[in-house]
């Protein structure tokens, strides 16, 4: 069916039989047709169930194929859904721990997101998303540690979840501290399995910004009230201006190889004709791009020599994988955030890129 | 040239114009866009499967008809429909790395990627320029007065028929620029490193058609064999047909290299549209042909999901009888007609009269005014 991408994975021999007669794109097709789960190698997902955790996050609970190798608790995963015929991918902490019987994405609402705004409203039960393999190493080491510690905000409680949910099962709570910080205590996600997880033993240490009190993560507060954080292994996910403040705090105390961190990066968009930074990944190059043209152009002025043909639009020569960051089609204006193939004649930059060149 | 009573403002604004269709129509794209060619790729397989069972586990010759039918339906409907216009982009705006144009493979011996630069670049972006799209007349046969005779061109209803049978090797054959070898473009080393992938390529398809399906259907090996060869047969004529018709009819016109020179975006367009010629006809016709039906359009927008260029047509349409410029398009049988008249006259060298019909290119950016000129000769 599809031509590998090129250097991206060995072919069995089976397989590369299979694509030369053209039987796999078949095979995939036929599959899909009797059940929309089944395919040759990409992991899907039904959905399972939906439970309302709050009024903007939703947990959905998935069965994944058996393509799907697995995952570590803290891991995330990348959801793939189909919105107005185009495919999105985003980046979800996986919030169940390994051994449950459904993987379960807990989902928050971003005010006008596609993605989100699409699984909250329109995703139902029955209905069959794509996942990749999990990734991510915000995980337990090994051997687990004893006296782990979790400081979360918001949404970042996601991995604390499968971390904590696998401690549970193992009767491993006693001497585990989750310090979490939520807006309102209505917007608490999981409050009652908390409360469950805290009478079999966890610490549970909950703040929010409607009662008495500062607001958000507080250092002071905080050492108050886990006086030993500094000795122990700690995993921080959260809102980057909290992230910011608990970093300072750790190397303060010189105790930064405990703290583990997840967070999701997004590179904040520039304007018009800016002069931005392009990793190139084949090459290893880092240049600097000036903004005024094509990125073909642009690259070509540093002394790339991108593959391309018509420099209009039309032939697809100089398309290119861009790997990370924001690029905007010039003829139509659209804004292209998700790593996705762009055709650098009639592409502009909108912040720094990686370009698989 | 049949545009000489535009002035250059005019051609820009007349370019303008096919942008905001083209932006409106990109600003629309959607699921509408990937339901129908979803729905084509299930009709293409399905098709397939049916024709292989007939063919493997039929002993009648209806079942051999039928079979041999569906097959060859649904081979064109993967060359055409499918292959070609995902092969073009139109649908990689989905991010469904099945309807990718970069890893997108179709079925025919031309392997996809050669096939893509020599079609989608030099083909889309030269149009109809002598000497720089090399899908004018396939190097085979002479279809303007403009190319230069050759002896050679003499046979060529006979070549022309030739090529029609064996379209896809033809294509092939094409892509690897043998002729360069007599010009001492490339080296004979050159040309077999660029044979390899499609050698590897067709000795799979050939493998897969005449040797695999055949010894897989045991007893009834000549019967698969036999009704591969006339699918693929079948699909070569047909391609052959509505590609002839996408450029050669009369009318349709051959620029010269000095065309390119400081063309702008406007000439660009009326070049497409100046080049090309569409063949009416129902939704299924336009379907077989890959929406090649409407050329002028594919080659305005070659970028746009062909399903949408129907629609397109009826805009562009209205734009050149506003902007007074033909707009050739005729039944499958007139055009094809047109097609082999055209083989068959300048099989010969031609005559200053020949010459007359077919006006010799001029560059486009003239501005002067004057009357259009009919829309075939």
């Amino acid at each position: 069916m599809t031509q590998p991408l090129e250097g991206q994975h060995h072919e069995s021999p089976l397989a590369t039989v299979a694509r030369r007669l053209h039987l796999d794109r078949q095979a995939e097709h036929w599959l899909q047709r009797i059940d929309p789960t089944l395919s040759l190698g990409e992991v899907r997902a039904r959905v399972i169930g939906i439970r309302h955790e709050t009024p903007d996050v939703k947990t959905f609970q998935l069965t994944p194929n058996g393509h799907w190798k697995g995952h570590r608790s803290g891991q995330h995963t990348l959801l793939e859904v189909t919105i107005d015929g185009v495919r999105h991918r985003r980046p979800f902490t996986i919030a169940s721990p390994p051994d449950a019987d459904a993987l379960a994405l807990t989902i928050k609402r971003i005010p006008g997101g596609t993605v989100t705004g699409f699984l909250h409203d329109r995703l139902s039960v029955g209905d069959v998303v794509g996942l990749a393999q999990a990734s991510g190493d915000f995980v337990f080491p090994d051997p687990r540690p004893t006296g782990p510690l979790f400081l979360t905000g918001g949404a970042g409680i996601t991995p604390a979840l499968a971390m904590l949910g696998e401690l549970a099962q193992r009767g491993g709570l006693e001497g585990a501290t989750l310090v979490h910080h939520a807006r309102e205590a209505k917007g608490i996600i999981a409050r009652d399995r908390l409360v469950r997880w805290a009478e079999a033993g966890l610490e549970l240490i909950l703040h929010t910004d409607d009662e008495p009190g500062p607001r958000g993560f507080d250092p002071d507060r905080f050492i108050e009230e886990v006086p030993d954080f500094a000795g122990r292994h700690t995993w921080l996910c959260g809102p980057p201006p909290m992230m910011d403040v608990a970093r300072s705090l750790w190397a303060l105390c010189h105790a930064s190889e405990r703290l583990h961190e997840e967070r999701f990066v997004t590179t904040p968009p520039v304007s018009d004709g800016q002069a931005v930074k392009a990793t190139l990944r084949r090459s290893g190059r880092q240049v600097t791009l000036d903004g005024r043209g094509s990125l073909l152009e642009q690259l070509e002025r540093v002394g790339e020599k991108p593959a391309h043909g018509c420099r209009m639009g039309i032939c697809g020569t100089c398309r290119c994988a861009k790997t990370s960051g924001v690029t905007r089609d010039r003829e139509t204006g659209a804004l292209s955030t998700e790593p996705q193939p762009i055709r650098l004649c009639v592409s502009d930059a909108r912040s720094d890129l990686e370009l698989d060149l | 040239m049949t545009h000489q009573h535009l002035t250059p403002d005019e051609i820009e604004a007349f370019g303008r114009e096919l942008d905001a269709i083209r932006d409106r129509h990109l600003a629309d794209l959607g699921e509408r866009d990937r339901a129908h060619i979803q729905r084509i790729i299930r009709i293409a397989e399905t098709s397939e499967l049916a024709g292989r069972l007939f063919l493997h586990f039929g002993i009648d010759p209806i079942s051999f008809v039928l079979g041999t039918g569906a097959l060859t339906f649904a081979k064109i409907l993967e060359n055409m429909e499918i292959g070609h216009n995902v092969m073009h982009g139109q649908y990689d705006w989905t991010g469904d790395p099945d309807l990718d144009s970069h890893r997108y493979e179709w079925d025919s011996v031309s392997p996809a990627a050669s096939w893509r630069h020599s079609h989608n670049f030099e083909h889309h972006t030269y149009t109809n320029v002598l000497g720089m799209d090399r899908d004018v007349g396939y190097n085979l046969v002479r279809v303007g007065a403009e190319q230069q005779w050759r002896l050679g061109y003499l046979v060529q209803p006979a070549s022309a028929l030739g090529l029609a049978l064996t379209f896809q090797w033809g294509v092939a054959l094409h892509d690897l620029r043998l002729e360069e070898l007599a010009n001492g473009r490339s080296t004979p080393a050159e040309v077999l490193e660029r044979a390899k992938p499609f050698l590897r390529k067709a000795g799979w398809q050939v493998a897969r058609d005449y040797l695999l399906y055949p010894a897989l259907a045991g007893l009834n090996a000549p019967r698969v064999f036999a009704g591969n060869l006339l699918a693929n047969a079948g699909r070569n004529v047909w391609a052959f047909a509505v590609i002839f018709c996408g450029h050669f009819p009369e009318g349709a016109e051959l620029f010269d290299r000095s065309v390119l020179e400081d063309e702008s975006h406007g000439e660009w367009y009326l070049r497409q549209l100046l080049g090309s010629a569409n063949i009416e006809g129902g939704t299924f016709l336009h379907v077989l042909t890959g929406h090649l039906s409407h050329q002028i359009e594919h080659h305005l927008f070659p970028a746009l999901p062909a399903w949408r260029y129907p629609a397109i047509a009826r805009e562009v349409r209205a734009l050149c009888e506003r902007y007074e410029l033909p707009y050739n398009t005729g039944t499958l049988g007139e055009q094809l007609k047109s097609v082999a008249a055209k083989l068959l006259r300048h099989a010969l060298p031609s005559r200053a009269r020949a010459e007359a019909d077919s006006p010799a290119p001029t560059p486009v950016a003239t501005g002067a005014r004057g009357k259009p000129a009919a829309v075939a000769a």
